[in-house]
């Protein structure tokens, strides 16, 4: 594409160059070496900005009398003239008074003005027809001047950092950062009055984000809140997405990690076929054909790893699969079918199939081979009872891969059973007496309360075989890897009972309690990461719900009321209301007499066994929770200096830390506070400091000017691009005192801008500049008349805008694409608005759709703006246009007075004219029309989009769409298309000027001053020689001494 | 944000209650000499305690609902007449000498606690009208103490006080309902149940250590001196951007202080009018041995909340569902749950008699503590509510429940109101917190499942 056409403003070295008379007006020798001075700049170092220091003082004295005498003498006299009419004490047309601007300060002070100014002459827009035309000499020479004072005063001061200073966060600041500074997405500000945006339109300036008393309170409430999240653990603490202050909070949180782990655990044994029977139809990676133990293996554990399946556990399906025996039993008959799925690797559905039904097979079987554990019972005990429920589980774990062969005894030849598990039932063989054989060493139980007798007999054979058949079938295919829910299982329910959802419970009656059962998982499926992982999510669920110390307390409840064993008044010391019934001594001596009163009532030995092993038990688990709290204070003091340390963004001082440390501990010692509360409020204290909830790094430390340090440098950088904290790669940096190197910061730029979080630059900064900021809680459709407009089409078309930003920022593509694309992005429902077909509406999510000839492509006709800048029931070229030369050419465009004529507010309500005629007229009055003129037409030309967005060839009123308009300059087009043309052909560079200056403001956190000109230029150009590329601009911003220094306390 | 009564870590370890507990001595040995008289803020208009009668709507108006579980004896819960001239059942008795500021309310109905199965079901909405969910996550509904809490946070110390005197169990239920449902009646949100406080000495500490404040105070203190290192930094346009924020904290800060030092003002208003009208010491720490004290004194600690207007809004769970509190007092042998099972038995009647005696114990501390032209009672509703109508049936069909008080002369009370006959929409419970909510202020289309006011209440 043709590159840069003429700027007509604005890009001050160009039209400095362009400029006659300069040598006639101003020949001092002083002024020659402030031009040559000026004229090193451009695209140069950021150090070329900046005057040598010793010399200024008296040089900016002696420049600041030269451009004195310049205004007086040439512009003073010209304003008075032309201008003061109406720009003056009798009348201040569009709010200006231009008698201020007379002299040198009131270039800084009024800077964009004075621009507008020169801008509006040298167009010969002003001074207007009836206002007395200056000749072209006389204008050029003031336009001239007005310019080269302003330039010569930028190129003084170049550079300068600019009144920053230290600031609250902004509320999405403040999101933002709680979210990555906790890891969890609070909101905390959601709810918060919205904060008010700054001259440029950002909400990140300390001007405009103040403080007050009833806001400093919900800032102390949303800090309480966050620090209700809080979950204390053995190796530090989390922030867990729920508040977590109810036992009930607590067992959430830890259960459902827990349950997640085991989710997300491949188990599916379709899946190890699966991937066996792959192995067995692709041909060797070395083509050989003969199988090699190494190749094997390494294809095993590549499958396995692609798949995310267990390679461990492959290996031994795999070797089941490829073993010769056993030759009987239900493992026959897996391999048996396994072999026989298709040997060509292109049948993979088909094998896929039956891998399942093998699968279902298996766990049909294995199911049918759990053993039957009865329950224990005591004379006045209860059947559900702790002691005796978790000896049945323990039971059960200890049997998950076991084979009793006692299950198999009722599967007779000619029985229902036989008929179901064929491979169940015994081969005959008749020579062998009925008894089964004596178990083999490895088929010993572990626990000593086995099930199986004892006295079985050697024998050979069949039989011994199909024993071992099964044995090995169990051991392999655990009747379940991991329990993850437990109904009541003492009351001979069926397991498909109703008691589902019971996560990790025991599976008592009424009473709290968790149960780990998945020995299967942990020692066939799991590597070591993944046991490290579980155990210590195990531990963490003991820590975080104290349930060794709940369990007990219903314990001491259930054998009172469901049970009466503890109603004897020998048992009345033990009270589930007395917190110390969980101590060691009371645990003891109920140990003791309730051990005396089941020997009393009979109790087997068993009973007494179990009795003891759960007092034995619980005892231990509750001292262990109790000694991991006690031990992790510590642990947390450290995580606490920590999060201070991440939270204020900085290292501490020493200082700092035994500040802190201080704190906690009068919180403990003063207040008398839990250690839990303690580090609740401490973490409270740390939300609402300044060093969290300010910008602190923005504040001056020193008398002078100086560069940022790497920690503030990191700050400035996170908060441009993320609107948060740095991350521990920016932070690590920082640390090590390499942030300022430009290399280090323009890659750490890229990254972040690549990143997810850049998302906030598109909200934050794009939604600001583009003036949508707030549509997804736009109420100003009428949606009886338009009832597709729902808040879920609202939200579509809030984030298009946001998702063709960020496209283009995370590809770092070109800025002309957000006029040029030929692209969007849809989902669904704005695909249907949008009237796209089938091939992009049928499709799941949001999709770029490209080629976008259906009137759509880049910014200006997506609908959020058609419909933001629409009146309701009609359309508002007046305000579409507006948009267009206000958000994306920054036009500055004085408010309207205050009597203009309204237009009807229902295109049916205009009669026969059509909008574009009721415009016209309107612009027949001449006050209306200086402006209007301006971008009336640009919105004209939308007309084909009704208020909501959609396409149209009429308007609701019947009347045919005209879209052709005449656009300032007097170029002619029609349509959005014709719109499009314009602005490429002929306000590009408006376009680019105005993008560096919003990017810029809004990363520099202030309204822009004289002095940035030279910067923006720098932006343009060095945009420009990089085809546009949008991380050129934040390149050239993180890299500006605006960027990298901070002004002194007393002056710049 | 509510304070929060309690925490786990501080249930759970009794060495760290016995170490906070003995640092905060010096505070509380204070009010102790002194005799403990605090007096009411909201008087700070009047001269002096006793002075002109203000207004009665001046005063405020309190809310307290006591909670007993598993039915009572119905055959003994009956009243007939009206005023003096009524007459009480057996286990109504205690309430003889208030009969006068008693409405009896029999009939009400809270459907979603029917046909859900036994317990858990019948009791985690009582106060809420809720349906509620089975299985590991809770779902039920706001408390309509809780929506009152909410209303007044900012009014007092204290939102609300969640008292209980059985401790919380979660575990499952043979219906797979959350025992959790059992063991709380006051609930901050649809998943999460109020913390309940069953120690005395920690719940009276929540309300004149004033906890919750302190804890904001001390964070407070902590961040100014931050905000002043800073500040010292700086330039002149940070100071003043610094000195907003200081501003503003110190603002907070006296907001926080505000409501404490108004209650001390007032302790010594009452002090020097020489009334000093109740008074009551630190409970020693630990559980009381005899369940007797233990409610006794979680009454007082309502009844002293509500007399200093600490906190307008009070719960307090007399015992758990499916409860395992045991009455060797009473002469009873069966726990209360089993008891139950036996409702039409003598001892039941002498269990629900003796639940009923406290909530007649806590509405005569509150009748004896005059405020205004009246009494503290006369400006509360203080409500008992049953989960069952009969426990060895397990039937919900009808809540046992009883009033006492005209909060604020907007209830007329001695008065039996029987709803047994009504529609079902014209005797919801909900319908009751509906007339209630209203009365303290509160109004509001609907609540739980009810969407109109109940009828002659």
């Amino acid at each position: 594409m043709p590159l840069a056409t003429a700027r007509n403003r604005s890009v001050f070295v160009t039209r400095f160059v362009g400029v006659r008379f300069v040598a006639v007006l101003f020949v001092s020798v002083l002024f020659v070496s402030v031009l040559r001075g000026a004229g090193s700049d451009a695209a140069e170092t950021d150090s070329g900005d900046r005057e040598p220091q010793g010399t200024e003082i008296p040089e900016a004295e002696a420049r600041a009398a030269v451009l004195e005498t310049m205004l007086r003498d040439t512009v003073v006299p010209f304003l008075a003239e032309h201008c003061y009419d109406c720009h003056g004490a009798d009348a201040q047309e569009a709010e200006l008074d231009l008698r201020p601007y007379s002299t040198v300060e009131s270039l800084s002070t009024f800077h964009q003005s004075w621009e507008e100014v020169a801008h509006r002459i040298e167009a010969g827009e002003m001074p207007p027809p009836e206002a007395g035309r200056p000749d072209e000499g006389e204008r050029d020479a003031v336009v001239a001047a007005i310019n080269r004072a302003r330039r010569t005063l930028a190129l003084g001061t170049a550079g300068d950092p600019g009144p920053v200073i230290t600031r609250r966060l902004s509320h999405a600041e403040y999101d933002y950062t709680i979210r990555d500074l906790t890891g969890v997405d609070l909101r905390p500000a959601r709810e918060f009055p919205i904060d008010p945006a700054n001259e440029a339109g950002f909400d990140n300036t300390g001007l405009s984000l103040t403080l007050s008393p009833s806001l400093m309170q919900k800032y102390l409430a949303a800090a309480r809140g966050v620090s209700e999240h809080l979950v204390l653990k053995p190796g530090g603490f989390d922030f867990a997405e729920h508040p977590v202050v109810t036992d009930t909070d607590r067992d959430k949180y830890a259960v459902r990690r827990i349950v997640d782990f085991y989710l997300r655990q491949p188990t599916d044994l379709a899946d190890y076929f699966h991937a066996a029977w792959v192995i067995r139809v692709t041909p060797d990676v070395d083509g050989a054909g003969e199988e090699r133990d190494g190749s094997v293996d390494a294809r095993l554990r590549q499958i396995a790893t692609e798949r995310g399946l267990s390679p461990a556990y492959l290996d031994r399906v795999w070797q089941m699969l490829r073993s010769p025996s056993p030759t009987l039993g239900p493992l026959a008959r897996v391999r048996e079918d396994w072999h026989g799925l298709p040997d060509d690797s292109s049948h993979d559905s088909e094998a896929r199939r039956g891998c399942e039904a093998i699968r279902d097979y298996v766990l049909v079987v294995r199911q049918r081979l759990e053993p039957n554990i009865p329950n224990l019972k005591l004379e006045g005990g209860h059947l559900g009872s702790q002691q005796f429920v978790i000896w049945k589980n323990d039971q059960y774990a200890a049997h998950r891969r076991k084979f009793v062969p006692e299950t198999i005894n009722s599967i007779e030849p000619g029985s229902d059973e036989a008929e179901r598990f064929p491979d169940l039932l015994p081969p005959d063989d008749p020579d062998e007496p009925e008894e089964p054989g004596q178990p083999q060493k490895s088929n010993q139980l572990e626990e000593p309360d086995q099930l199986e007798e004892p006295d079985q007999l050697e024998e050979p054979g069949q039989v011994a075989e199909f024993h071992e058949s099964l044995r090995q079938f169990c051991d392999l295919f655990p009747d379940a890897f991991y329990i993850s829910e437990r109904g009541r299982d003492y009351v001979k329910k069926k397991r498909e009972g109703e008691e589902k959802g019971r996560l990790l419970s025991a599976g008592f009656h009424s009473m709290m309690g968790y149960y780990r059962d998945d020995g299967p998982l942990y020692e066939m499926i799991l590597d070591d990461a993944g046991r490290e992982e579980i155990d210590r999510l195990w531990r963490e669920l003991d820590f975080i719900t104290a349930a060794p110390l709940r369990q007990y307390t219903g314990f001491v409840w259930f054998e009172r009321t469901d049970s009466s064993y503890m109603r004897d008044e020998v048992f009345n010391f033990a009270r589930a209301e007395d917190k110390s019934v969980t101590s060691e001594a009371k645990i003891r001596r109920l140990a003791k007499e309730y051990r005396a009163k089941a020997v009393r009532n009979g109790g087997s030995d068993e009973v007494l066994a179990a009795i003891d092993k759960f007092f034995e038990r619980i005892n231990r688990q509750i001292r262990s929770v109790e000694r991991a709290w006690r031990d992790s204070e510590s642990v947390h003091l450290d995580a606490l200096l920590e999060f201070a340390d991440a939270a204020y963004r900085r290292p501490l001082t020493d200082q700092e830390r035994e500040e802190l440390l201080s704190f906690y501990r009068s919180l403990r010692e003063d207040d008398g506070l839990s250690h839990e509360e303690a580090m609740q409020d401490s973490i409270v204290s740390i939300l609402i400091s300044p060093w969290f909830f300010y910008r602190a790094d923005l504040a001056p430390t020193e008398d002078r000017r100086r560069p940022l340090t790497d920690h503030e440098l990191a700050n400035r950088l996170s908060y441009f691009l993320w609107s948060s904290m740095p991350d521990a790669e920016l932070r690590r940096d920082a640390d090590a005192g390499r942030l300022r190197q430009p290399e280090v910061l323009v890659a750490h730029a890229r990254r972040m801008l690549a990143s997810e979080k850049s998302e906030a630059l598109a909200l934050e900064f794009a939604g600001n500049w583009l003036d949508i900021r707030r549509f997804d809680q736009l109420n100003s459709v009428d949606r009886e008349r338009y009832p597709s407009f729902t808040d879920s089409l609202r939200q579509a078309m809030f984030e298009e805008p946001l998702r063709f930003f960020l496209d283009v920022v995370r590809r770092d593509g070109s800025a002309l694409e957000f006029l040029d694309a030929d692209h969007t992005f849809v989902n669904r429902e704005l695909a249907v608005h949008y009237g796209f077909d089938a091939s992009e509406v049928d499709r799941e999510g949001w999709h770029r759709v490209d080629g976008a000839a259906r009137h759509r492509g880049g910014l200006v006709p997506m609908a959020a703006f058609q419909t933001a800048n629409s009146a309701g029931l009609r359309t508002s070229p007046v305000k579409r246009g507006y948009w267009v030369a206000r958000r994306l050419l920054g036009e500055r465009i004085p408010p309207p007075p205050p009597d203009v004529p309204e237009l009807p507010e229902d295109e049916q309500e205009l009669g026969p004219m059509t909008l574009a005629e009721a415009l016209a007229k309107h612009r027949e009055h001449a006050s209306c029309a200086a402006c209007h003129d301006r971008f009336d037409s640009l919105g004209l030309a939308l007309e084909q989009f009704d208020p909501i967005g959609r396409w149209r060839t009429e308007d609701s009123g019947g009347h045919a769409i005209d879209a052709r308009a005449e656009f300032p300059g007097g170029t002619r087009g029609e349509g959005v298309q014709g719109l499009r043309d314009y602005l490429l052909a002929h306000r590009r560079d408006d376009f680019v000027d105005h993008l560096c200056r919003q990017l810029l403001a809004y990363g520099l956190g202030r309204t822009l001053i004289l002095s940035d000109e030279p910067l923006v230029d720098r932006m343009i150009q060095r945009l420009e020689t990089e085809e546009y590329r949008f991380g050129s601009l934040v390149e050239s911003i993180v890299t500006s001494s605006q960027f990298l220094e901070k002004r002194g306390r007393t002056a710049p | 944000m509510k304070p929060k009564l309690t925490s786990r870590r501080s249930q759970s370890s009794s060495g760290e209650i016995d170490e906070a507990q003995r640092s905060s001595l010096s505070r509380r040995t204070l009010l102790r000499g002194t005799g403990v008289a605090l007096g009411l803020p909201w008087l700070e208009s009047l001269p002096v305690w006793g002075g002109p009668a203000g207004a009665d709507q001046d005063h405020p108006r309190r809310f307290a609902a006591l909670f007993m579980a598993c039915g009572v004896h119905r055959e003994h819960w009956w009243a007939r007449g009206a005023g003096d001239g009524m007459e009480l059942g057996n286990c109504l008795k205690p309430m003889e000498p208030l009969k006068a500021k008693f409405n009896l309310l029999n009939g009400l109905f809270n459907e979603n606690a029917t046909g859900v199965g036994i317990h858990p079901g019948q009791t985690g909405n009582i106060l809420s009208g809720a349906a509620l969910q089975k299985g590991s996550e809770l779902r039920g509904g706001i408390s309509v103490d809780q929506v009152l809490a909410n209303q007044l946070a900012d009014v007092t110390v204290q939102p609300s006080l969640v008292l209980g005197c059985e401790q919380p169990i979660t575990g499952y239920h043979e219906t797979n309902f959350s025992m959790a449902y059992s063991s709380h009646i006051s609930w901050q949100n649809a998943t999460s149940p109020v913390p309940m406080e069953v120690y005395p000495s920690l719940a009276f500490d929540s309300l004149f250590d004033n906890r919750g404040s302190r804890r904001n105070q001390s964070v407070l203190d902590r961040v100014k001196e931050h905000a002043a290192s800073l500040s010292r930094q700086t330039s002149a346009s940070d100071r003043a951007k610094l000195e907003e924020y200081l501003n503003s904290v110190r603002e907070v800060e006296k907001r926080v202080v505000r409501m404490r030092d108004e209650a001390d003002k007032a302790a010594g208003r009452s002090a020097d009018s020489g009334k000093p009208l109740f008074a009551m010491e630190r409970p020693e720490n630990g559980l009381p041995e005899d369940i007797r004290d233990h409610m006794r004194l979680m009454c007082d600690i309502v009844a002293i909340a509500f007399q200093t207007d600490k906190t307008r809004v009070a719960t307090l769970l007399l015992c758990r569902d499916i409860s395992g509190l045991f009455y060797p007092f009473l002469g009873v042998r069966r726990t209360h749950h089993s008891a139950s099972h036996y409702d039409l038995e003598e001892d039941f009647e002498k269990i629900s008699t003796y639940y009923v005696s406290q909530m007649a114990y806590l509405a005569k501390r509150l009748d004896e503590m005059p405020e205004g032209d009246g009494t503290v009672l006369d400006n509360s509703c203080l409500l008992f509510l049953n989960n069952m109508w009969s426990g060895s049936k397990h039937d919900s069909s009808k809540v046992p429940a009883f009033s006492v008080g005209g909060l604020g002369g907007t209830i007329e009370t001695g008065r039996v109101l029987d709803y047994s006959d009504r529609g079902d929409d014209q005797r919801r419970l909900c319908s009751l917190y509906l007339s209630i909510l209203d009365r303290m202020g509160v109004a509001s289309d609907s609540f739980g499942d009810a969407d109109r006011p109940l009828d002659g209440f």
